[in-house]
């Protein structure tokens, strides 16, 4: 299995991903992760909320961005990363969602090299709707 | 029956939760979120976001969220990969009761065991609750 697809380099991006978020995505998410929050799959009760409709799980659109880490650095993510984020603005059914990062560290250290990139998941209009950092730890070659 | 969190203080420890993903989940939870990496094509791992996901859920089966909860930051660590059907249990402590004003921010440690005993993610969430909570 591949370990890591891109060039370890400060200021280097990472492939950007883009997602279109739809209820029925969001309905499988709930049944998935077995979060059934009236405010992501009950139209008339989120409509009462002060989102005016439902919206994405949160978890829902990090997960696109642990796709994003996934496609970059292969397995390295799924055993070394690391994830702090915070939730800026629902997603709502109909957005679409862009996620991108880029490398704004390196350390290397004993045969390692930590790699910190800032991440940001950002809608349609350009708002932030995830902003934060992940980490990872990749063998050097 | 559930508990409200606002009933909690902080240095609640839920009580363990028991959990699995079989292939079926796994793929429900891949199409809900469009990925199709390819470590998890022929069920060979499980995503660690669905890992995640459902630690959190299990939380859900002692303590209730509230509906109108609102989930501000997420911390993750991924340690393990995991495969499908593997048998996990989920730690979960209430690290951090706050009002400010009318909110309520809530933290929850969280980590994820293997059978072996092997922690394979580690989280923290935070939630601010609803006014409704409070009544």
């Amino acid at each position: 299995m591949a370990s890591q697809l891109v060039e370890l380099q400060e200021g280097g991006r990472l492939p950007e991903i883009t997602k279109t978020v739809i209820q029925e995505n969001i309905n499988r998410y709930a049944e998935a992760s077995r979060d059934f929050n009236p405010i992501h799959i009950d139209e008339e009760f989120a409509r009462k909320t002060q989102h005016g409709g439902t919206i994405a799980h949160g978890m829902l659109v990090l997960a696109y961005v642990s796709e994003m880490m996934t496609a970059a650095f292969g397995r390295n993510w799924l055993t070394s990363g690391k994830l702090d984020v915070r939730f800026k603005a629902a997603a709502h059914p109909g957005e679409t969602i862009t996620v991108s990062g880029q490398i704004t560290k390196l350390s290397k250290s004993g045969g390692q090299t930590a790699v910190t990139c800032s991440i940001l998941c950002r809608n349609q209009k350009n708002e932030p709707v995830i902003t934060g950092e992940a980490t990872l730890v990749v063998p050097e070659v | 029956m559930a508990k409200a969190y606002s009933e909690l203080e902080a240095g609640y420890e839920f009580p363990p939760g028991n959990y699995k993903l079989d292939a079926a989940r796994v793929s429900l939870f891949l199409g809900a979120v469009g990925d199709a990496s390819y470590p998890y094509l022929d069920n060979r791992l499980v995503p660690p976001m669905a890992v995640a996901a459902l630690a959190m859920a299990a939380l859900s089966n002692t303590v209730s969220l509230p509906a109108g909860a609102v989930h501000v930051s997420q911390e993750l660590g991924f340690v393990e990969a995991v495969r499908p059907d593997e048998n996990l249990t989920s730690y979960a402590r209430l690290s951090r009761t706050q009002k400010r004003g009318k909110l309520h921010v809530i933290a929850i440690d969280f980590d994820v065991r293997s059978q072996a005993g092997k922690t394979v993610l580690t989280g923290k969430t935070s939630f601010i609750l609803p006014q409704d909570e409070e009544q």
